[in-house]
């Protein structure tokens, strides 16, 4: 077991990932403190080197969390691009692209902004300092603490061990954190959360959580071929009608267009791969136009939680509640989930308060969070679009004659349906009876088409080699002695990162190629087996994005 | 002994670098910045030193724009005692420039040591710790891989070349610019990140500081190096394989 000697650090509220979560949650829950308890500690800790380096989203963000967060400012003060203005979906056929006329109010974007998750956080984060928000980045959460069953903090990840698992001279011991209350807020997938959902089995009488993959590149254009607040949204091609998913472009300040694509992770080809998907995308004669002259400047991916309402698991546990992404708060049918991450972050931070009020921290008090989530705006809009993934379980048409339905009968499932349910995605995955070609004629130049280590470099992500790598395959046999033959080794392809790779020095077996990881956690939830771990690797490594 | 760690914020290390379209610099909007790898060395260095001169104070300075203090406060979370700041947003061009601002903040206080990383990994000069000692009337030494204290005096392991070193002893006050590598730099940890946001920054602006001979050099035009590498694969037998080789040692580049 663990004889290190840990530093405990004492803090009154902890907040596990420094995203939208956990920032607006922080925020929110000074501003309710600071009369009556001026002195009290609220700590966030974040994985990353900086603030924003691993927050990645589309994003168009709608307004509505910040302004319940900061009456005082208008929506031109936040950290935006631009206000939508120009939005459009489009069906693409291999050639060509047909406008859908009419967009219906509900998925619309109508006074939403385009914006970075990036620059937003980074915006949180000094919003925090100003409130004496304790922020640490540069420390992951590496395990929960416990005292029996009640979660009473983490502790951060160990610094300066190397690959035997031997300490270095510069070895530096995590240090446990304890507070009253624990907010997890890792986002999508998170490496505690999963533990903390398992232990509690929390996602009992749930919908398994479904998952898509985001895969995007920001490029610079040369001149301004996109109108200021321009949005697209794309079916069709390259995913066909199996696939869930679409691509969206969006413009950014500064002529930046952010381009990307989301696969839903519940495909059946086991050669599926998303990284290829957006080369497919911007293959496409439309968007090849639009590239003309443009310059990649930065690469990156993420998942996120498609499954809604019905796949969100209980939100508290004793000492502990789930926030943002980590519990699944997002809209797949608006294509959003920072207003929601937000929202739960601030509606946990008042059930803390009453808890601080009566000084229990319990599921009795913590259950509070449950109940004013109900009576919010957020359980209504979520409980609209309640069935909207399940649909697409059937593929494109049935999604979207489901989708349809669902938004003249306030989302009921087929029109009739109050619940549809759904089963994990891994679980689609099965041996392909034909061989598959479809990649087979993208035309990599090196300059648009770009092969995924080339992208994995725009990625600008490191880690310290010398470190025990922190994907965990708990039983590699598998990998060739079964994997192989049942499904040719799909973490090759899922990974949009190169991670994985199958290697012949004599005798075959996998090589993980951690320092490449860009922490999507998509091997963790792809993985037919689920024999893969995501775990936290040394503080600080991973990507260092700055506006995606 | 009081002793002062010259840090500098460059852009990470795994940072894609995008030159300005005019090529005035390089495009900072989406790149993240860290201290110059370097320059933590030097850091390591003093912080141990300070641990066997428990009564030693170490301060680091840098000179850099607003986003620049966050390296400081890096510092001090490691274990710095205090940080000087000089928030200048000037982009010098000329290690000397630099070398004077620095060099006329830091003779507000006698320093018997400066420690510096041996170059800074954006514009790799390698001369702004050397400069500042001429400036300061100091001894000096550059690749520095070890160093001992002497009572004034410091005894410094100097890095030559094929794998030689010097021993050289210097009188203090002196400025040691010191090679990577010569020891682990540490983590910031948690309490020392809570310490810090107490202990002392002074913030100086550009405009409080009487030097104005600077800046002299004009920065022309900034490129990405241009790729010149070409590869020629000579075939044929073994024979023809050898003659092409030694054409080209001969003629081409002139090696035999």
């Amino acid at each position: 077991m663990d004889n290190e000697q840990r530093e405990i650090l004492e803090v009154d509220f902890l907040f596990v990932g420094a995203g939208p979560a956990s920032l607006a949650g922080a925020l929110h829950l000074k501003s309710l403190t600071k009369e009556k308890y001026p002195d009290l500690s609220i700590a966030i800790i974040e994985k990353a080197s900086e603030v924003g380096a691993h927050s990645l989203s589309g994003a168009v963000v709608d307004p509505i969390s910040l302004n319940e967060l900061f009456p005082n400012l208008s929506n031109e003060d936040f950290p935006f691009e631009h206000e939508v203005k120009k939005e459009y979906m489009y069906y693409l056929t291999k050639k060509s692209k047909l406008s859908v006329p009419f967009i219906p109010k509900p998925m619309s974007h109508h006074g939403c902004y385009i914006a970075s998750i990036g620059k937003l956080t980074r915006w949180l984060e000094q919003k925090c300092e100003e409130a004496e928000i304790d922020i640490f980045a540069g420390f992951p959460g590496s395990d929960i603490l416990y005292n029996e069953n009640t979660v009473i903090g983490i502790r951060t990840g160990d610094q300066g061990i190397d690959k035997n698992g031997e300490k270095k001279p510069n070895f530096e011991p995590g240090v446990d954190i304890h507070a009253k209350v624990t907010f997890f807020g890792e986002g999508s997938r998170g490496s505690l959360t999963k533990q903390l959902i398992n232990k509690f089995n929390l996602m009992d009488g749930k919908n398994p959580q479904n998952w898509a993959i985001g895969v995007k590149e920001l490029w610079q254009l040369p001149e301004e071929k996109l109108p200021q607040g321009y949005v697209a949204h794309t079916l069709g091609e390259p995913l066909g009608h199996s696939l869930f998913g679409g691509g969206f472009m969006y413009s950014m300040k500064n002529n930046i267009l952010d381009l990307g694509i989301v696969v839903g992770l519940d495909y059946k080809n086991p050669h599926i791969d998303p990284h290829h998907e957006l080369q497919l995308l911007k293959s496409h004669p439309w968007i090849k136009n639009i590239l003309e002259g443009a310059e990649i400047l930065a690469y990156g991916s993420k998942t996120l939680p498609e499954g809604g309402i019905y796949s969100l698991p209980k939100l508290y546990v004793d000492g502990a509640m789930l926030i943002g992404d980590s519990a699944g708060f997002l809209n797949g049918q608006r294509l959003k989930g920072i207003h929601l991450a937000m929202k739960s972050g601030m509606l946990a931070a008042e059930a803390a308060k009453i808890a601080l009020d009566v000084n229990d921290y319990s599921e009795i008090q913590l259950m509070n969070y449950d109940t004013i989530f109900k009576e919010s705006w957020a359980y209504k809009e979520l409980y609209k679009v309640r069935n909207f993934h399940q649909g697409f379980e059937k593929g494109l048409i049935y999604g979207m004659a489901n989708a349809g339905i669902g938004l003249f009968t306030g989302g009921r499932g087929f029109g009739i349906y109050n619940k549809l349910s759904s089963d994990d995605g891994h679980i689609h995955m099965e041996k392909p009876s034909t061989s598959f070609d479809k990649y087979d004629g993208i035309e990599y130049d090196g300059k648009y088409i770009l092969d995924k280590l080339t992208d994995v470099y725009y990625s600008a992500t490191s880690h310290d080699e010398d470190q025990v790598a922190h994907l965990h395959v708990n039983d590699p046999s598998i990998c060739i002695d079964k994997c192989k033959e049942e499904y040719g080794n799909p973490c090759q392809s899922f990974c949009p990162a190169n991670v994985y790779e199958i290697v012949d020095d004599g005798e075959e077996r996998l090589q993980i190629n951690f320092s490449n990881c860009v922490h999507c956690k998509t091997c963790d939830i792809m993985d037919p087996y689920q024999i893969i771990d995501w775990t936290t690797p040394q503080g600080g490594d991973g990507p260092s994005w700055k506006n995606m | 002994m009081k002793i002062c760690v010259l840090v500098k914020q460059v852009p990470n290390e795994d940072a894609v670098i995008k030159i300005s379209p005019n090529g005035s610099g390089i495009i900072e909007d989406n790149l993240t910045f860290c201290t110059n790898e370097p320059d933590t060395y030097a850091l390591e260095e003093a912080l141990q030193m300070k641990e066997t001169y428990p009564d030693s104070e170490v301060v680091v300075c840098t000179l850099g724009k607003n986003s620049a203090s966050q390296i400081l406060k890096e510092a001090l979370a490691k274990g710095a005692d205090r940080a000087i700041f000089i928030n200048d947003n000037t982009n010098y061009n000329d290690p000397l420039s630099a070398a004077k601002v620095i060099a006329n903040v830091l003779s507000k206080e006698s320093f018997d040591l400066i420690l510096s990383g041996l170059q800074s990994d954006d514009d790799g000069h390698g001369q702004t710790g050397l400069l500042i000692a001429e400036l300061l009337n100091m001894t000096h030494a550059s690749l520095v891989v070890g160093t001992e204290i002497l009572d004034k005096k410091i005894r410094v392991k100097k890095e030559l070349e094929s794998g030689w070193f010097q021993w050289a002893e210097m009188e203090l006050p002196a400025s040691i610019s010191i090679q990577s590598g010569l020891n682990k730099p540490r983590y910031a940890s948690l309490k020392g990140i809570m310490g810090a946001k107490r202990k002392p920054m002074d913030n100086l602006e550009r405009s409080q500081i009487e030097i104005t001979d600077v800046d002299n050099v004009k920065l022309e035009n900034v490129y990405l190096p241009q790729k010149s590498k070409e590869t020629h694969y000579i075939e044929g037998d073994t024979d023809e394989i050898v003659a092409g080789i030694i054409k080209v040692l001969k003629d081409d580049i002139k090696a035999i």
